[in-house]
C-alpha cells in the first residue's frame, strides 16, 4: 500500500513537472510537439487535412492523423478516447433529432457550411418555400405540378439517417419536418458524391447537398423562400440553410490540440485556405 | 532419370562417403517435407483461427441485440425504423434471398451457355478471345459496375419501364448477374474442358447428335464443377455491397415489384453502420444482420452441395 502511495505521488509529481515544462516549452514557438487524432465528418475532412498540413509545417514535431467516416463517429471517437478531436456537422454537445447530446464535450466552431436544395436540370421549378419542401420530403406532395412545375412525379433523394448533411437540412430547410421512409419514388444515398450523381442522372429528382458540390450542368440549386443559395447570401443573413462545422473535444481543449484548433480558427487560416476550400469563415457570421 | 545411374555409380565405387551423402540427401528431403507439412498445417489452422474469430466477434456483438428486443421482433417484423426503436429485419432477409435468386436465374443459364460455347463449340480464335476478356471482367472493382449501373443501366430501365426511379431488385440483379457471369462461366468452362474425351467419343459412336452429347453427357459429367461455379457466383451475389448499394434505392421496405426501391442486408449495413452509435441497439441490430448474412451464405452453400451430391448419386 505504502509503495503504491509512493508510486502515485511520484507519478503525480512527474505529471505536474511534465505539464509545467510543457507549458513552458509551448511558450517557445518551435518546440511544440505532440500527437493529434481527428476523426468524424467527411464534409470537414478536406479542411482538417489542409489545416494539418499547414500546422505541421509550422511545428514539425507535431503529428496529426485525420480520417473521416460520418459526423456521429466524431464525438463517439472522442467519447471512447480514440480521437482527440471529433469533427461533426452539428453541435454534438446538444440534442439533435435522432442523436442525444454527448455529455462533457465542448463544441469548437471551425467553419460555416452552406447547404443547397438541388434538382435535376429537367425540373422547371426555380424556387421552393419551407412549406413546399416539407410537403415534398414528407411525401405529401408527390407531383411537380403541385409546386408550380410540370406534370411529373417527384423523385425524392435523401441521405441516410445520421448524415450530418441530413441533420442540418432537416433542421434548417424543413424546419424540423419529417423525411418520409417508404415510397415508390424515394431513395437514399450514402455520400455527397452519390447524391450528386443520383440527382444528375434521375429526371424529376430533388435532393440536397453541401453548396460546394453544386457545379456542372446536370443539377441546379433552387432558391429557398426566394433567396438564391450563395455564400454571399449566407453571409448577409438572407439564406438560412447553413450550419457551423464543429471540432468536438473532451472538455476544453488543452495543449497541442488547443493550439491546433486555435490555428484553424485563426484569421490567417479562415481567410486563406478555408475560403479557398469554399467554406465560409466563422467570423463572417454575426 | 539421373538418380539411378548415380546410385549405380556410387555402388560400383562402393565408397562409404557416397552412401552417407545419399542418406543425407534423403534426410534433407524428409526434413523439407516435414517442414512443408507443418507449414501448410499452420496456414490452414491460422485461416480457421481467423475465420473463427470473425464469427465469434460478430456473433458476440450480434447476440447482445436479443437483450434489447426479442428474436421474433427482429426476424418476423417488416418494420425497420431504427430511430423509433423498431428493428424488424424480415424485409431485408426476404429481399436478399430474392435478389440472389433473381441474379442466379439471369446469370446461370447465360454463363453456363457461354461456358459450353467456349469449351465445345467455338473455334479456337473465339476461345482465345473470350477467355481473357472474361478473366479481365473478374478483376474489375465492383464499385465500377455500380457506377455504370447508376449512370447507364438505371436511365435505360427508366425508359423501357416508364418508372420514374428505376432502382430496385431488377437493376441490382442485372448488375450482379454481369458481375458473377465471368466467375461462373470460367469455372464451368474449366469443368467442361476436363470431361474426358472418351465420354464424348463413346456418345458419338452410339450415334448421338452434338446437342445430345452436350446435354446428356458433358453437362452431367461436369455438373460438380458447374455447381462449385454457381456456389462461387452465388456467394459473391449474396455478399456484394458496393455495386448493389448504388442501384437498389436503399429504402427499407419489402420489394413487392422488381422496381420498388428497396434494401438488402449488405446495402443496409453499409449505409448505416458509420452513422450509428457504438453501444446502441441499432448497432447490435446491424451486427446481427451481418451475422445473419454469414449464416445465410453458409446455409445456401450447404443446400447446393447437398443438391449436387444427390444429383450425382442419381446419375
Amino acid at each position: 500500500m505504502k509503495v503504491f502511495k509512493k508510486f502515485t505521488a511520484t507519478a503525480l509529481t512527474a505529471i505536474i513537472v511534465v505539464t509545467a515544462s510543457f507549458a513552458g516549452i509551448a511558450a517557445a514557438a518551435d518546440s511544440v510537439k505532440g500527437k493529434i487524432t481527428v476523426n468524424g465528418s467527411t464534409a470537414l475532412l478536406p479542411l482538417t487535412l489542409q489545416a494539418a498540413k499547414e500546422f505541421q509545417k509550422l511545428h514539425p514535431k507535431v503529428k496529426i492523423a485525420a480520417s473521416g467516416k460520418g459526423s456521429v463517429t466524431g464525438p463517439q471517437a472522442v467519447k471512447k478516447g480514440i480521437a482527440d478531436i471529433g469533427a461533426c456537422d452539428w453541435d454534438a454537445s446538444m440534442d439533435v433529432p435522432g442523436f442525444k447530446a454527448f455529455d462533457g464535450q465542448v463544441a469548437n466552431k471551425v467553419a460555416v457550411i452552406p447547404f443547397a436544395t438541388i434538382v435535376n436540370k429537367n425540373v422547371g421549378v426555380d424556387s421552393l418555400t419551407t412549406e413546399q419542401l416539407q410537403g415534398i420530403f414528407s411525401g405529401k406532395t408527390t407531383n411537380w405540378k403541385e409546386v408550380g412545375g410540370a406534370d411529373a412525379d417527384i423523385v425524392v433523394i435523401t441521405r441516410a439517417f445520421g448524415s450530418g448533411t441530413r441533420v442540418n437540412y432537416q433542421a434548417k430547410a424543413l424546419a424540423g419536418g419529417d423525411i418520409t421512409k417508404k415510397s415508390k419514388n424515394y431513395k437514399e444515398t450514402g455520400s455527397s458524391g452519390d447524391m450528386k450523381t443520383a440527382v444528375a442522372t434521375t429526371p424529376n429528382s430533388i435532393g440536397y447537398i453541401d453548396l460546394v458540390y453544386v457545379s456542372g450542368g446536370d443539377i441546379k440549386a433552387v432558391k429557398f423562400n426566394g433567396v438564391a443559395a450563395s455564400t454571399d447570401n449566407v453571409i448577409n443573413g438572407s439564406y438560412k440553410i447553413w450550419a457551423y462545422g464543429y471540432y468536438m473535444t473532451k472538455g476544453q481543449p488543452t495543449g497541442v490540440t488547443k493550439q491546433f484548433i486555435e490555428y484553424v480558427q485563426s484569421k490567417k487560416f479562415q481567410q486563406g485556405s478555408l475560403k479557398k476550400l469554399k467554406f465560409i469563415p466563422i467570423a463572417a457570421m454575426k | 532419370m539421373g538418380a539411378p545411374v548415380h546410385n549405380l555409380a556410387s555402388r560400383v565405387k562402393g565408397s562409404v562417403t557416397e552412401v552417407t551423402a545419399d542418406s543425407k540427401r534423403h534426410g534433407r528431403h524428409l526434413l523439407s517435407n516435414t517442414i512443408f507439412k507443418y507449414y501448410f498445417l499452420f496456414s490452414i489452422l491460422a485461416l480457421c483461427f481467423v475465420l473463427g474469430l470473425v464469427i465469434i466477434f460478430i456473433g458476440k456483438t450480434a447476440l447482445l441485440l436479443f437483450g434489447h428486443i426479442s428474436p421474433a421482433d427482429f426476424f418476423l417484423s417488416f418494420n425497420w425504423t431504427p430511430e423509433d426503436e423498431a428493428f424488424g429485419a424480415a424485409a431485408f432477409i426476404v429481399n436478399t434471398l430474392s435478389l440472389t435468386a433473381i441474379t442466379l436465374l439471369i446469370a446461370v443459364p447465360i454463363s453456363v451457355g457461354m461456358a459450353v460455347l467456349c469449351a465445345e463449340i467455338a473455334p479456337v480464335w473465339m476461345k482465345t478471345f473470350i477467355r481473357p476478356v472474361l478473366d479481365l471482367l473478374v478483376g474489375i472493382p465492383s464499385i465500377v459496375y455500380g457506377y455504370l449501373g447508376l449512370t447507364v443501366l438505371l436511365p435505360f430501365l427508366r425508359q423501357i419501364s416508364g418508372q420514374s426511379l428505376g432502382d430496385g431488385l431488377l437493376a441490382a440483379a442485372l448488375v450482379l448477374a454481369l458481375m458473377v457471369l465471368p466467375t461462373i462461366c470460367r469455372i464451368s468452362d474449366d469443368a467442361i474442358v476436363s470431361v474426358p474425351r472418351k465420354y464424348r467419343d463413346a456418345a458419338y459412336a452410339l450415334g448421338s447428335t452434338r446437342l445430345q452429347v452436350i446435354v446428356r453427357v458433358v453437362l452431367p459429367a461436369a455438373s460438380r464443377g458447374i455447381i462449385s461455379a454457381v456456389i462461387l457466383g452465388m456467394t459473391r451475389a449474396v455478399g456484394e455491397t458496393m455495386a448493389v448499394v448504388m442501384v437498389i434505392g436503399n429504402t427499407p421496405q419489402l420489394a413487392k415489384t422488381l422496381f420498388t426501391p428497396t434494401s438488402v442486408l449488405t446495402s443496409n449495413i453499409v449505409m448505416q453502420i458509420s452513422n450509428v452509435e457504438f453501444d446502441s441497439t441499432w448497432n447490435y441490430a446491424l451486427h446481427m444482420m451481418a451475422f445473419l448474412l454469414l449464416i445465410i451464405s453458409f446455409v445456401l452453400i450447404l443446400i447446393i452441395r447437398i443438391l449436387g451430391r444427390k444429383r450425382r448419386d442419381a446419375a
